[in-house]
């Protein structure tokens, strides 16, 4: 039983492709995906970044095959035009490295924001539909339940997700540094742009307190302040609004500064102290840049905040890095339980085995040396303690073994040096229990 | 009796030590948990250390507390309590781990430093240690109040420099620093006043003056006019969050050089 994964991300596709690709439901094409006899199990992931099948197989080549054909037919509704266009977009992932790509998506490494919070939700969401049309049995059940577990200790070990990496949520963080509680205070946003709009989108989510929405143009600021709950203003009003404000956004258009540093001084005297934090997303820039210099006064530009986005997303490589010795162990662990299940088999198949063999002598002897029933019984005792003392310590070696390459070639090593794959063995062993008097026989 | 306060001062300095590791822990994990039982470790320490000066109280009569590592022991305890009555409305975080190591050493300093009788020191009944008490927590007051204008400037320069730390500073907003600032430096000022009167009332009791001119009298006042400045800078709008914490910086090192130093040689 092989896990095997055929994907398409951010990093492979344009999004023109993988828009293509991308389902809403993945249910209804996976129940034709399992009807197939070369997949086990699969779950589909469709987002806006990537679209990743994971599946089962006993056999790599020919679900391969059929992957391929899934993509191309039931994803693409048979839109594309070759395989080898689609081989140039995806990739196919297997064993070890599937099950670490797996974990890799849950924990969001692989993401486009590493860390990002979103892709868990969805990578649960995609196991859940797979679950429901009965796609998913005991392999990848434990393997998204480890994914899970993985992407909670990723988050809980490492800061992967402790800063932000989006202008937005910077700003908001900045703005906690300063100030304790957001409800209480008060913004004043100086311009009705999309930008402004975007903000008071932003500030609505941190429910951020009074909202003054002050424009050149009244009438646009007075359709912005009805949109969010806030009051209107003409930009003649700064000076009285900005002593009641402590938080200011601008992004207006114009030549000079709409605030000045004498503007922002005067204001910060009637604020006995209290801190004023600006946020300057004008170009050119709406503020006075020596704003800044004021004691009580933090201003921050577009580019000032973008620059702590990126050092935050460096962070989050570094945190990254850390995360990877976790996924680590995880595969490790998922490994392990991987070759114990794939040992059940070999295990009842070695069993099965030896005790036809058991049976097979037995009935050779039995009849022509005419046992009592007594002694037919001590025979049996007797030759299944012989089978089960020999078989007991491969059995517990092949059940122990947890490192995968190990552990799957001292399956393979079973399976030759008791011939279980064999059938001509296996027929042999039969043919002597229909014909007991071919005993002797060499052949 | 003096074995109970070895005792009790020995778990007040263990629990002290494992509140600062926790807290260390919880704010660089970060583990909300491991914060929460920090705070536990300080508000159990300062139990520990209260029953301490209880049976310190009861072994030396009069004024068992006037010696210097006993004073800055005390000292610390205040800045505890003080601290954990400011953790019911304010959120911080940063300031358990110093208190605690604070009073971890000063606490544990303490037990090998046996109280030492001061000539005199019966004279005045009870105002001994009502001024060693309300000096001390004055002290506390202004220890928090400078702890607290430490973490604003910190801050501040980060948000100043616009450069971000690798992670978050486990400190609170600048206007909780401040708040924290303002409410520690009037009750601070509050009761040094008090230390301050008291101090004169003991020296009257055993001189029959108000003023002896010892130089602990003369740094003290020195240290008392200038927290007198820099209340009336702060309330009288002359102050900035900025000029204030950093006054409470240098004012309350000034006041440390004060009571450690020239007590040391007074």
């Amino acid at each position: 039983m092989k896990v095997l994964l055929l994907g398409m991300n951010h990093r492979t596709a344009p999004v023109e492709v993988r828009e293509r690709f991308a389902v809403a439901e993945t249910g209804p094409v996976l129940q034709k995906l399992i009807d197939r006899p070369e997949i086990g199990e699969a779950v589909l992931l469709s987002t806006c970044n990537r679209v990743e099948l994971v599946v089962t197989t006993e056999n790599l080549d020919s679900a391969k095959h059929v992957m391929l054909e899934f993509f191309a037919r039931e994803l693409a509704d048979g839109e594309l035009q070759s395989k080898e266009s689609l081989s140039e977009w995806t990739f196919f992932k297997q064993g070890r490295e599937a099950v670490e790509h797996v974990f890799r998506v849950a924990s969001a490494i692989d993401s486009m924001v590493i860390g990002e919070p979103q892709i868990l939700g969805q990578v649960k969401d995609a196991y859940r539909e797979a679950t429901e049309v009965d796609a998913c049995g005991a392999v990848l059940s434990r393997l998204y339940q480890r994914a899970f577990a993985t992407a909670k200790r990723v988050k809980n070990e490492t800061g992967i997700a402790e800063r932000p990496v989006s202008v937005a949520r910077v700003a908001v963080n900045l703005a906690k540094q300063i100030f304790e509680d957001l409800e209480s205070k008060s913004a004043l946003l100086i311009g009705a742009g999309e930008m402004i709009e975007a903000a008071l989108v932003a500030l609505d989510d941190h429910g951020l307190g009074d909202r003054r929405i002050a424009n050149r143009t009244r009438s646009n600021a007075e359709a912005l302040a009805e949109k969010f709950s806030g009051t209107a203003h003409g930009l003649d009003e700064l000076e009285s609004l900005l002593p009641l404000t402590d938080v200011v956004l601008t992004c207006v258009g114009g030549d000079g500064p709409v605030l000045t540093r004498f503007q922002v001084e005067t204001a910060l005297v009637g604020r006995s102290g209290r801190p004023l934090f600006l946020i300057d997303m004008g170009v050119p820039r709406n503020v006075d840049p020596t704003v800044h210099e004021l004691d009580s006064a933090y201003l921050y530009n577009l580019d000032d905040l973008q620059s702590v986005a990126a050092t935050n997303e460096a962070e989050r490589r570094r945190e990254a890095e850390r995360a990877e010795r976790i996924i680590f162990e995880e595969r490790e662990h998922f490994d392990g339980w991987l070759v114990a299940l794939q040992a059940v088999p070999t295990i009842r198949d070695l069993r099965r085995r030896t005790e036809s063999i058991r049976q097979a002598e037995i009935e050779r002897y039995a009849g022509r040396l005419g046992l009592s029933p007594d002694q037919q019984e001590a025979l049996e005792k007797l030759t299944k303690g012989i089978v089960n003392k020999i078989m007991h310590a491969p059995i517990s070696r092949l059940r122990d073994e947890t490192d995968r390459e190990m552990g799957l070639a001292r399956l393979e090593e079973a399976r030759n040096l008791f011939g279980l794959d064999d059938e001509g063995d296996e027929r042999e062993v039969l043919s002597r229990r229909q014909n007991p008097s071919d005993e002797g026989k060499i052949s | 009796m003096k074995v109970d306060l070895v005792i009790f001062q020995h778990i007040a300095a263990a629990l002290y030590l494992a509140a600062g590791v926790g807290a260390i822990l919880g704010l660089m994990l970060p583990a909300p948990r491991m914060m929460r039982g920090a705070r536990w470790g300080l508000g159990l320490g300062a139990v520990a250390q209260a029953i301490a000066f209880g049976t310190l109280h009861r072994v030396e009569s009069a004024p068992s507390l006037t010696d210097l590592p006993q004073a800055i022991a005390i000292m610390a305890w205040l800045s505890v309590i003080f601290t954990l009555c400011l953790l019911v409305r304010f959120r911080l975080p940063g300031f358990v781990p110093p208190l605690a190591f604070v009073a971890f050493l000063s606490g544990f300093g303490a037990t090998f430093v046996g109280p030492e009788s001061v000539p005199d020191a019966g004279a005045g009944g009870s105002i001994p240690h009502a001024h060693v008490l309300l000096a001390s927590a004055g002290l506390a007051a202004l220890g928090v109040a400078g702890l607290a204008g430490l973490f604003f400037l910190i801050e501040h320069r980060s948000l100043k420099r616009r450069r971000v730390s690798a992670r978050k500073l486990p400190l609170p907003s600048i206007e909780t620093l401040d708040d924290v600032n303002r409410i520690a430096l009037v009750l601070g000022f509050l009761l040094l006043t008090l230390g301050v009167l008291t101090g004169s009332l003991w020296i009257h009791s055993r001189s029959g003056l108000f003023w002896s001119g010892s130089l602990h009298e003369v740094w003290n006042v020195i240290a008392w006019m200038i927290y007198l400045g820099l209340v009336v800078a702060r309330f009288g709008g002359r102050q900035g969050a900025r000029q204030a914490s950093a006054s409470a910086v240098a004012g309350f090192a000034f006041l440390l050089f004060s009571v450690i130093v020239v007590g040391m040689f007074s």
